[in-house]
């Protein structure tokens, strides 16, 4: 009975940080992309920006939630949804402080790759439920591109699972050592590239992409709905951020109790913020160039890294 | 009821109602969904019983690819200007002579092996299940993706064929 508490006061809780991080996602984003790009609105409401995200929020809320009379009313309503759980189960396994992951298991590092896989199911029924040329269209991009991706991001991951010989997260963070860094520095690069590709993120937004699909798959949604589908990117983006600094850069370094679960969430922050720079910096890839670079360069470049790491263990 | 029999009931309608939409709907993608609760229920089914790596596979591997690749596969049908595609069988009643053979075949196969309680000694960890995988059921292991490579091999030959002919 405790676990099934648990697991709902767990779901609760990733719900609210997820939200928490959107939040402040949305206020740092917008602040950067001000600095990058010279965007003066949301640098100037309020103590250093705050309101505007605040105004936004409640508009969003407030905001009529339209549902279209050509839709498939009951998959159009659940799609968000779909899209949203799989963020919040990601962020599950990620070992947040020093022996301490919400849910700690032997598969731990397999379940967050392999999670992200529903909400592609997620994307497509929103793109097909709205009954749109342009949603669908935006669907079926979303979902080439997030299976295409999920080979090499689970592929980057793997030279760190055979250097600590455990897919369990805590064990890797048991096994950490300094030089991982520069061995692995290339799944890093193909795991950064690749999780930008999965949370449909610019340079790799083309299913959403506004200037041609007018959004694609959330066209037709607004106010709330649209929010969870928001809500989710970001919560994607926290998990991606989070994962990495815990696999790829040693997490909380062994320091136990609060001072490393501040040294964990700083690392994930420098992540995050690599990805918001990213994403305001390059320009939207075209399809065929973004299914070139998942296939003939990131796959190959995993491989490679984990044919490195394969030789170097047999020197340990 | 204790919860452990709880959850397992709830998985079990989960399972079974996901398969009656599979088979019952009408609606290609209301299908594609029944098909989802199911290969979760299933997925749920391996964690009940302790094989989380195989409950995790399942996931990857069924919801992510077999699912996705359906569902593709149902928006690149034409679809007619009232809504979605319907399904229209003709194959009703030799579609359910072959279920329920499979069914039959598979219950008389697994009926002695299947323990009729958990035995948590049978259920191994991640790291004995690849030790097992790359010693002594190396040969197994590779017979299946033998099979599956051939399964792949046969699809092209006989696509390229339809194109000749």
């Amino acid at each position: 009975m405790s676990g099934l508490i648990w697991g709902a006061i767990y779901g609760l809780a990733a719900g609210m940080v997820i939200s928490l991080a959107a939040f402040i996602g949305v206020w740092g984003e917008r602040k950067i992309a001000g600095r990058i790009q010279l965007r003066y609105g949301p640098q100037e409401l309020g103590p250093f920006g705050l309101l505007q995200t605040g105004a936004d929020t409640l508009k969003l809320l407030l905001k009529e939630d339209i549902t279209p009379a050509a839709v498939d009313v009951r998959i159009f309503r659940v799609a968000p949804l779909i899209v949203f759980a799989p963020a919040a189960m990601s962020l599950a396994v990620i070992p947040y402080a020093y022996g301490f992951a919400p849910i700690d298991t032997g598969v731990g590092v397999l379940f967050f790759v392999a999670v992200p896989a529903i909400s592609v199911v997620g994307v497509l029924l929103a793109g097909w439920s709205s009954r749109n040329t342009y949603a669908t269209l935006g669907g079926l991009r979303a979902a080439a591109q997030m299976i295409s991706y999920e080979l090499p991001r689970t592929l980057s991951v793997l030279p760190v699972v055979l250097l600590a010989g455990s897919m369990r997260p805590l064990d890797i963070m048991d096994a950490w050592q300094w030089w991982w860094i520069p061995l692995t520095f290339i799944g890093f690069i193909v795991y950064f590239i690749a999780s930008l590709a999965e949370i449909n993120r610019v340079p790799f937004d083309l299913p959403e992409a506004e200037a041609e699909l007018v959004a694609g798959p959330f066209a037709d949604y607004s106010g709330i709905r649209w929010a969870i589908f928001a809500m989710a990117e970001y919560g994607g983006l926290v998990a991606a951020s989070l994962f990495g600094a815990a696999v790829f850069f040693g997490g909380y370094l062994g320091v136990p109790g609060a001072l490393g679960v501040i040294v964990f969430v700083l690392k994930a922050l420098v992540i995050a913020l690599l990805m918001l720079w990213v994403s305001w910096t390059f320009p939207r890839m075209r399809p065929d160039q973004l299914m070139a670079t998942a296939w003939k360069v990131l796959t190959p470049m995993a491989l490679i890294q984990l044919v490195l790491v394969g030789a170097v263990i047999s020197w340990l | 009821m204790s919860v452990e029999s709880a959850v397992f009931t709830v998985l079990g309608i989960v399972a079974v109602a996901g398969g009656l939409a599979t088979v019952f709907a009408a609606d290609v993608s209301r299908m594609a969904i029944g098909l989802g609760a199911f290969l979760l229920a299933v997925a749920g089914f391996f964690v009940y019983w302790g094989a989380t790596f195989l409950g995790v596979a399942q996931l990857f591997v069924y919801v992510g690819g077999v699912l996705v690749l359906m569902l593709f596969a149902i928006m690149l049908v034409h679809r007619t200007p009232d809504g979605s595609p319907r399904l229209e069988t003709r194959h009703d009643v030799s579609a359910v002579a072959v279920a329920g053979g499979l069914f039959v075949m598979v219950v008389t196969a697994l009926s002695g092996v299947v323990p009729d309680t958990v035995d948590h000694g049978l259920v191994t960890g991640t790291t004995e299940l690849a030790e097992a995988l790359l010693g002594p059921m190396l040969a197994h292991f590779e017979m299946a993706g033998v099979l599956l490579l051939v399964a792949l091999v046969v699809v092209v030959v006989i696509m390229r064929g339809g194109d000749e002919r």
